[in-house]
């Protein structure tokens, strides 16, 4: 089943191509990893799938349904969750409110019945809450509940910003490298987390450097390298494929000019 | 009398307190969008004008005139609102500064509707109408032992006292709820809270035209209970008031500006026995406040720790 599929997409800044013509798709219940060197429109491929600015061309259609002409918090509410490649949390809120704000997308209680406190707006306040301390004891974040989001150690505030995402409860999770600056062990914990996630049945789209998580964690890769798709396939596929080695390590005429 | 120490004047003041308090929680709500809206003296113009012209010219009731008032001013929150979404930070503030400047040209110069320089007197007053009412149906302020000057401005604490509480509990509550979380999250990271489901249009606009109705409320009541109103009131310098509200008291919660409002209404009169002297301190207060603790008296750290002194005081009996 195709949970998201993106046809033709561009992405122009400019002068600057920065996705040209990329087709491919995520399939329900898979980790789908994006790989590519810096600069190769991972990023960029994640904004545009959130609508943080429009495609230049090409459609994504998630559940069937087109994307583009929506706004980033309605693509939420459909059930797409991010993270960021450089941390955006509520630095002063409580890790616990973090999570909370990422339950917006899921509850309803309007104004009246916020400050009226009817029974509905209490049992939604209750599931809330609920949610928010079974995704601090899933990430590991139990007893960091009422620290400052921006006091917490750096793999916590990583682990933080997936607990956020999760709480929308959406149907494909965007991680922008969940490992970066991380050791050996925390990126390990990463990967038990995100299978943990496949396992609460979300699809989960990767972008991630750091090459031995990608090949243990993904079910597929897709390849890019100067805004295009150069390959897609199976991690062991993939790894063999000599335009994804020269994308990494460069061509060998190269090598013999130095 | 038995209560010849209920002085009028120290009623008024007080009442004035409340007046600032409603205020200081209008900059409040649209600042806890990342917003600073000083447009504040503008929208309580809005508020006490309209409500000031409908009950002195047509004789309409004086609190269908509050709630018009209030809505009007809303309703402008909206339509500024929109465009501000565009602006951020001192963009912002200087363009609803000049809003709040708009307003009061428009005022003083539409002599046929708002009397120009001179203002509209002679506006119903709550606590006067009240009594003539009361008075009406056969009561009279002495039968409670008061005098009549007495009970009206006992009625006009009373009542702002009412405005001012159910206010404040009414955004208490809402920022405590799914609603005051998205403005906060908004505030600290728009592109985050976006990503996380949040309407951030709706709720900037939302809590843009919150604030303007709540300075139109207690504009409409300062209307009420002075029973004169001029441009002079909505100046500058009171959209710089409400601001240092916000400043010394705290932009973080709620209680801060609240605790802004009262304490910068009494500072003035309790150091009235220095006269002309007072404003240097309280110009010296503020210096000293901006290099000590420019988050304000009261942030969210300080209601933690009292809202769990509370706590633990009430587990320990």
């Amino acid at each position: 089943m195709t949970l998201l599929s993106l046809l033709d997409v561009s992405k122009r800044f400019g002068g600057l191509a920065a996705v040209s013509g990329v087709s491919f798709s995520v399939r329900e219940g898979e980790v789908l990893g994006l790989i590519g060197p810096n600069g190769a429109g991972k990023t960029t491929l994640f904004n545009l799938i959130t609508s943080a600015f429009p495609p230049s061309g090409g459609s994504i259609r998630f559940r069937g349904e087109p994307l583009e002409d929506l706004k980033p918090h309605a693509i939420a509410r459909r059930g797409i969750s991010r993270t960021f490649q450089n941390i955006r949390l509520f630095a002063q809120m409580t890790a616990r409110e973090n999570i909370m704000v990422g339950r917006h997308a899921r509850s309803r209680a309007g104004i009246w019945r916020s400050v009226l406190r009817t029974r509905g707006q209490r049992a939604e306040e209750a599931r809330i809450r609920e949610k928010t301390e079974e995704l601090l004891d899933l990430m590991g974040l139990a007893g960091c509940g009422e620290l400052p989001a921006g006091k917490l150690p750096y793999g916590h505030q990583r682990r933080l910003e997936i607990a956020r995402a999760l709480a929308a409860e959406p149907g494909l999770l965007l991680l922008d490298e969940p490992a970066a600056g991380m050791n050996d062990k925390e990126t390990r914990e990463i990967r038990q987390l995100i299978r943990t996630i496949r396992g609460l049945g979300v699809t989960v789209l990767l972008i991630e450097h750091d090459m031995s998580l990608v090949m243990k964690v993904c079910d597929r890769l897709v390849v890019f390298n100067f805004g295009r798709k150069i390959a897609e396939g199976t991690p062991e596929a993939v790894r063999g494929n000599p335009e994804v080695v020269e994308a990494y390590l460069g061509r060998e005429e190269d090598d013999e000019d130095a | 009398m038995p209560f010849d120490w209920l002085n009028p004047y120290h009623l008024q003041v007080a009442s004035f307190i409340f007046i600032n308090i409603l205020l200081g929680a209008s900059i409040y709500v649209t600042l806890s969008t990342g917003q600073l809206s000083l447009g504040n003296a503008g929208f309580m113009s809005i508020g006490a004008y309209a409500s000031a012209i409908l009950t002195t010219r047509h004789g309409i009731p004086i609190p269908i005139g509050v709630l018009t008032g209030a809505l009007l001013a809303g309703i402008s929150g909206v339509l500024v609102g929109i465009p501000a979404l565009r602006l951020r930070g001192v963009y912002l503030a200087i363009a609803t500064l000049g809003f709040g400047e708009v307003i009061r040209v428009v005022f003083v110069n539409w002599e046929s509707l708002t009397g120009g320089a001179v203002g509209i007197a002679a506006i119903p007053q709550m606590g006067r109408e009240t009594l003539a009412a009361l008075e009406k149906a056969g009561f009279s302020a002495a039968s409670v032992g008061l005098r009549n000057n007495q009970f009206i401005s006992l009625t006009v604490f009373l009542l702002l006292f009412a405005a001012a509480l159910l206010s404040i509990l009414f955004f208490l509550r809402l920022s405590s709820s799914r609603i005051g979380r998205a403005y906060a999250a908004i505030r600290m990271d728009e592109a985050a809270a976006e990503a996380a489901g949040i309407d951030t249009t709706y709720y900037k606009v939302l809590a843009f035209c919150q604030g303007a109705l709540l300075s139109g409320f207690a504009g409409a009541l300062f209307a009420h209970a002075t029973s004169y109103i001029s441009p002079a009131d909505f100046t500058y310098h009171r959209a710089v008031e409400i601001l240092v509200f916000a400043v010394f008291g705290g932009s973080e919660h709620l209680l801060g500006p609240v605790f802004g409002g009262i304490f910068l209404t009494l500072l003035p009169e309790a150091l009235r026995f220095i006269s002309d002297y007072r404003y240097i301190i309280y110009g010296a207060l503020l210096v000293a406040m901006m290099i000590y603790r420019p988050q304000g008296v009261i942030d969210p750290p300080l209601i933690r720790r009292l809202a769990g002194r509370r706590a633990a005081e009430g587990a320990g009996r």
